[in-house]
């Protein structure tokens, strides 16, 4: 085992689990990042691996393959995260929308 | 209050952020007709309340800055809960006419459209339009037909009258400028019968320096294209 191998899969097992520990996943979580885990260390020791599944789908090179399967996650992520900020955009707009209108005043008799 | 009275049941509905210059003058010509006015401090860092002390007006003020579609939703709440008849937006640095909103009333009043749309475009409204907010707004005017299905002559017009019934639709979400186009949308939604009426826009040193500029556009582009997405 090479020392970038160990600092690798020390990374993706640590995160693994902080992110069982501390977000208390239900159960397909769980299971999720685990696989994930799994076959993050499993190309991390063959990364060979990775250039004959390239090749079998018609890539050269297996780092490009990664490189593709990434960038597509990263866009479904940034989705992902935009829709969550909208959704809690919304909320915050009505808990000041429902403030104000609670707040409403006329003002009429308020001398200048 | 009584809204029987004169024009008390025609609620102008204006959204203000940082307009403490103007808002007095232009909140005292529609006190001149006789409105309720319902004014919304979208946050302001100046003393907008303090311009207002004194005048016969709902004042609401956001905690944190929202955008102008935001402002219009609440001012719009507030109205329709005072029991509004007919309900007008009506942009604070005073570039707007008065006058023009009777007209718009008056269309209303015939039963044949829910909401009246406000354009500087169209023949008989005096503006002086500078060209390239004209190439802007022409431009603005296809991408919020794209977007809703609707065209009119000018999309992005901050005077806008409807009907009780059509405010009650209108549920605005997008909080910043792309609201213009989600209104349209609404309407294209709930089959609102709709028109445009010609109005008078002063632009004023004032407002264009306070106004939209030009590049905000780009931002406005980006809020639709994610409502469009994620609505």
């Amino acid at each position: 085992m090479i020392p970038i191998q160990i600092v690798l899969i020390s990374a993706v097992v640590f995160g693994a689990f902080y992110m069982y520990l501390r977000l208390r996943n239900n159960l397909v979580d769980a299971i999720l990042i685990f696989l994930f885990c799994g076959v993050a260390v499993f190309f991390i020791l063959f990364p060979d691996m990775t250039t004959k599944i390239a090749q079998w789908m018609g890539v050269k090179r297996g780092i490009n393959l990664v490189f593709y399967f990434i960038t597509i996650f990263f866009f479904f992520l940034i989705l992902k995260l935009y829709s969550r900020m909208r959704r809690l955009e919304n909320k915050f707009t009505e808990m000041i929308r429902e403030n104000s209108l609670k707040k409403s005043e006329d003002l009429t008799d308020k001398a200048p | 209050m009584d809204l029987s009275a004169d024009n008390l049941s025609i609620f102008i509905i204006v959204p203000g952020f940082n307009e403490a210059l103007v808002i007095r003058q232009t909140i005292e010509s529609l006190l001149a007709k006789k409105y309720s006015i319902v004014v919304v401090d979208d946050a302001s860092t100046d003393d907008t309340r303090k311009a207002l002390l004194g005048l016969p007006l709902y004042y609401i003020r956001h905690l944190s800055n929202l955008g102008q579609g935001a402002a219009i939703r609440t001012g719009m709440e507030l109205a329709l809960e005072k029991g509004a008849r007919y309900l007008v937006t009506f942009d604070a640095d005073g570039q707007h006419d008065v006058n023009d909103i009777e007209k718009m009333i008056a269309i209303l009043q015939q039963g044949e459209v829910d909401i009246i749309f406000g354009s500087r475009f169209l023949k008989g409204a005096a503006t002086n339009v500078q060209a390239t907010r004209r190439v802007v707004l022409k431009t603005a005017r296809f991408i919020n037909y794209l977007a809703s299905g609707i065209l009119l002559s000018d999309a992005n017009n901050g005077l806008r009258a409807m009907t009780r019934e059509a405010a009650l639709k209108m549920q605005i979400t997008e909080n910043r400028s792309s609201h213009n186009a989600q209104v349209q949308n609404l309407v294209k939604k709930h089959q609102l019968k709709y028109a445009e009426c010609p109005v008078n826009i002063s632009y004023s040193v004032y407002s264009k320096k306070k106004g939209l500029r030009n590049i905000n556009s780009i931002r406005i582009l980006y809020d639709l294209i994610l409502y469009k997405i994620f609505r």
